[in-house]
């Protein structure tokens, strides 16, 4: 599969670097983990049996961690991770639709599948991120976007894509007729319209 | 109609979370760039997310005015009036010293725990310090206050945790107050996981201090020299700014040892939390704290006895802590002034939902539902009536638009069969299926049930599967009793709060809903056509113009037809997968959901 080339190489001193600031005792596994996750994207397992053969912390209570809580990956990710938001506001007001259209741009057809094949953009479902009243919301990277309609997270993830010299992959042969509703704006003029 | 304003000396830009979502930044830059004679601040969130991005203009003479949903296209005319060369900026104007009516929105709330946000640089210990900040702390300690006078004011104050149990404050104190040990914790509780609820996050993001000074005073209160401020990863605009005021305060001698030169000490750290619900439960969050997968345990012993780390250790909501400074300021009496009987003081909510005004609302005890949304919220925002209020996310229910009427009260909301929760107040109007917001809270509760009790763990399974299959419209009548019995199960039968409160949303449906569930078993049909297995999407002849759009939006190209011929468009049902992405793009409202 393409995505095992998403594996990333691990630096042994960094990680020793952060085991030296954050600390080596249990109390620690969280911290490490999230230090680990913020550099690479996931929990790549080397970096895993670095912690836990320099530290006093086990591979059980690491990996037990690890998998207790929802942030935290051990699948390589995309160069960018879009996060939707499913929170209530979200879905009530159709972040499902959020998702259905981001996957259609990305191209990704197999349910269990959340990265694009060419390894750009994965898609996260996260629980509430805290601004309901701009529901339904996502983020791409650190950046919010909010009241979306399925068309407006195609742009908005189009216009990033653009800007990150990424490519959104899969229907190519759309791409032209897809790329020409963006200058008309449909999602606005409706808007305008309500 | 109003005077001309006199020259523009600040503006003021709100940059929380949403406001940044709204494009704050963008406004910040462009006022920079286009009025650079002028001071521009940035505050926290406001809490009229509706209204972002929302800014406000003091003129030199004191004059101020409230701008709303400004964006780069409304700067030009907003600088020009302030210029005195051109008309008043009327769509934008939430509110001005010359005009000070209209924002009813404010006028009906009463601002405690946000009596600083959206009013203050969160970043800032000076400003806050002028609102009067860190004058309680600096109260208690020059006047020699003692700790059992300080939990004696919050019991005047009937002050009640505002995490959602509403246990009493100082009640809880005492406990850790006496229990014995030099070693105690505080833990600032900021692990908001109920989807619809932002209120920890505003006030970590917008007025820290607050918070930072009621760990202070709670600290001193129960004789805890260490404190850990535990915040979801998912804020990180909190993250940064609580720390940040970590910071600061260290350096001006409000955390540390000999805090003020008097005999107290203490320090705080923030732990990040790493997305699991179940934390917000104190035991489990100890647990997480002290590295381990953050499962709950049995109490007693309570935390206040042995807690973290084995010591007695306290754990208060943000709003909670945000709440002390207040009433040691103002006094406890002055505090149970507001509320009701057995609700003192104000709550804070978070309107979301279909509702006019939403954002950030703080209402005094004893206000009506209905008051909130109505008077404040301003009613629904789609043309359709609401239909019901969810309250309190997944722990809570969803009440009905004929009980609107019920206070806001923890006794009268519990009699309901939802609870006060947190304060996520969601809207829903006709359009949303109970059933599906049934499911929709069983799945989360499913995913984020730890596992350790086998009720919790399988029976919220079993009610998910059991929702699903009435939403995909396969669930018979006994399916509606299995239901309503592994619920009481589940509630009766686990060790937390979590698995029991998460049948709530089921049966508080169960109880004013219970003829969707029955048109979604024996008609197959969903009332508010939300659920896909019981809908069908069709194209409407007279209404279509054959401009093809839904075509290139749908996702499995289930819509044929021939450009600008109407009449040949039809949606292919084998394929049709009831996504709606037709019926969002569609500019003629010609697609049926049935």
């Amino acid at each position: 599969m393409e995505q095992s080339s998403l594996e990333a190489t691990v630096d042994k001193v960094l990680v020793q670097k952060w085991i030296a600031e954050i600390g080596s005792d249990a109390p620690a596994a969280v911290p490490l983990l999230q230090a680990v996750q913020n550099e690479y994207g996931y929990l790549p397992r080397e970096a895993m049996n670095i912690i836990v053969s320099e530290t006093d912390i086990s591979a059980s209570q690491l990996f037990g961690v690890a998998t207790f809580y929802s942030q935290f990956r051990l699948d390589p990710v995309g160069r960018f991770i879009i996060k939707v938001c499913h929170g209530t506001a979200c879905h009530v007001s159709g972040a499902d639709r959020i998702n259905t259209a981001l996957r259609q741009s990305l191209g990704i057809k197999d349910e269990k599948e959340d990265t694009a094949r060419n390894g750009s953009y994965t898609i996260e479902d996260v629980a509430c991120i805290g601004c309901c009243s701009l529901a339904p919301v996502m983020l791409i990277g650190d950046e919010t976007f909010g009241n979306l309609k399925g068309a407006d997270a195609q742009r908005s993830l189009k216009k990033h894509a653009r800007q990150h010299g990424e490519f959104l992959p899969g229907h190519e042969e759309k791409r032209s007729e897809a790329d020409a509703p963006e200058k008309k704006s449909p999602g606005k003029k409706k808007k305008e319209m309500l | 109609m109003s005077a001309q304003p006199s020259t523009p000396v600040t503006i003021i830009v709100g940059e929380g979370t949403c406001g940044i979502a709204a494009g704050a930044k963008d406004v910040f830059e462009t006022f920079r760039d286009m009025a650079p004679e002028t001071e521009i601040k940035t505050v926290g969130c406001v809490g009229m997310c509706h209204e972002e991005v929302m800014v406000e203009i003091f003129d030199d003479e004191g004059g101020s005015y409230l701008y709303g949903k400004v964006d780069k296209k409304s700067i030009p005319a907003i600088l020009k009036f302030h210029r005195g060369e051109g008309a008043l900026p009327g769509d934008h104007l939430i509110r001005s010293s010359v005009q000070p009516d209209g924002a009813e929105y404010l006028t009906r709330q009463t601002r405690i725990a946000l009596r600083n946000v959206g009013r203050l640089d969160p970043k800032s210990l000076e400003e806050y310090r002028e609102r009067g900040g860190y004058r309680s702390i600096e109260k208690i300690l020059t006047d020699g206050i003692s700790p059992e006078e300080v939990i004696e004011e919050i019991k005047t104050a009937g002050l009640r945790g505002r995490g959602g149990a509403g246990f009493p404050t100082a009640v809880k104190w005492n406990f850790a107050r006496s229990a014995k040990g030099d070693e105690k914790y505080l833990i600032c509780n900021g692990d908001e996981g109920d989807p619809g609820a932002f209120m920890d996050r505003s006030l970590l993001e917008g007025d820290p201090h607050s918070v930072l000074e009621g760990m202070l005073i709670a600290a001193y209160a129960i004789g805890a020299s260490f404190g850990y401020a535990y915040i979801r990863a998912e804020y990180p605009l909190a993250v940064e700014h609580f720390g940040k005021a970590i910071q600061d305060a260290r350096i001006a001698g409000f955390l540390g040892k000999n805090i003020l030169g008097h005999a107290f000490d203490f320090d705080v750290k923030i732990k990040q939390g790493a997305g699991a619900f179940v934390c917000g439960e104190e035991t489990a969050l100890i647990a997480s704290v002290e590295g381990n997968r953050g499962m709950p345990r049995i109490r007693p012993p309570f935390p206040a006895v042995r807690g973290l780390f084995g010591k007695p250790t306290i754990i208060n909501n943000v709003e909670t802590l945000a709440n002390l400074a207040w009433i040691i300021e103002k006094g406890g009496a002055a505090y149970a002034g507001i509320g009701t009987g057995e609700s003192k003081g104000t709550k804070v909510f978070a309107l979301a939902g279909t509702i006019k005004r939403g954002g950030l609302v703080e209402v005094p005890m004893g206000m009506t539902i209905r008051e909130v949304l109505y008077d404040i919220g301003g009613g629904p925002s789609t043309g359709r009536p609401i239909k019901a209020v969810q309250l309190g996310g997944p722990s809570g229910g969803c009440i009905p638009e004929s009980l609107f009427d019920t206070p806001i009260e923890y006794e009268a909301l519990n009699a309901t069969g939802a609870i006060m929760g947190s304060g996520g107040m969601v809207v829903m109007d006709t359009r949303s299926c109970m059933v599906d917001i049934a499911r929709y809270f069983l799945e989360f509760t499913q995913i984020e049930s730890c596992g350790k009790c086998t009720f919790c763990r399988i029976g919220t399974l079993r009610m998910k599967e059991l929702l699903t299959r009435i939403c995909g419209g396969e669930g018979t009548m006994e399916d509606i009793d299995m239901l309503e019995n592994v619920a009481h199960q589940v509630k009766s039968s686990s060790l937390c709060g979590l698995g029991q409160t998460a049948p709530n949303p089921v049966l508080t449906t169960l109880k004013y809903f219970r003829d969707e569930y029955v048109a979604h078993v024996e008609e197959k049909r969903c009332p508010a056509g939300v659920c896909k297995g019981l809908i069908t999407h069709t194209i409407v002849k007279d209404r279509c113009t054959g401009c093809s759009i839904c075509d290139r939006y749908c996702p499995v190209d289930a819509i044929t037809g021939v450009v600008k011929q109407p009449g040949s468009w039809v949606i292919d049902q084998e394929l049709c997968i009831n996504c709606g992405m037709c019926v969002e793009v569609c500019n003629f409202d010609a697609i049926r959901v049935q």
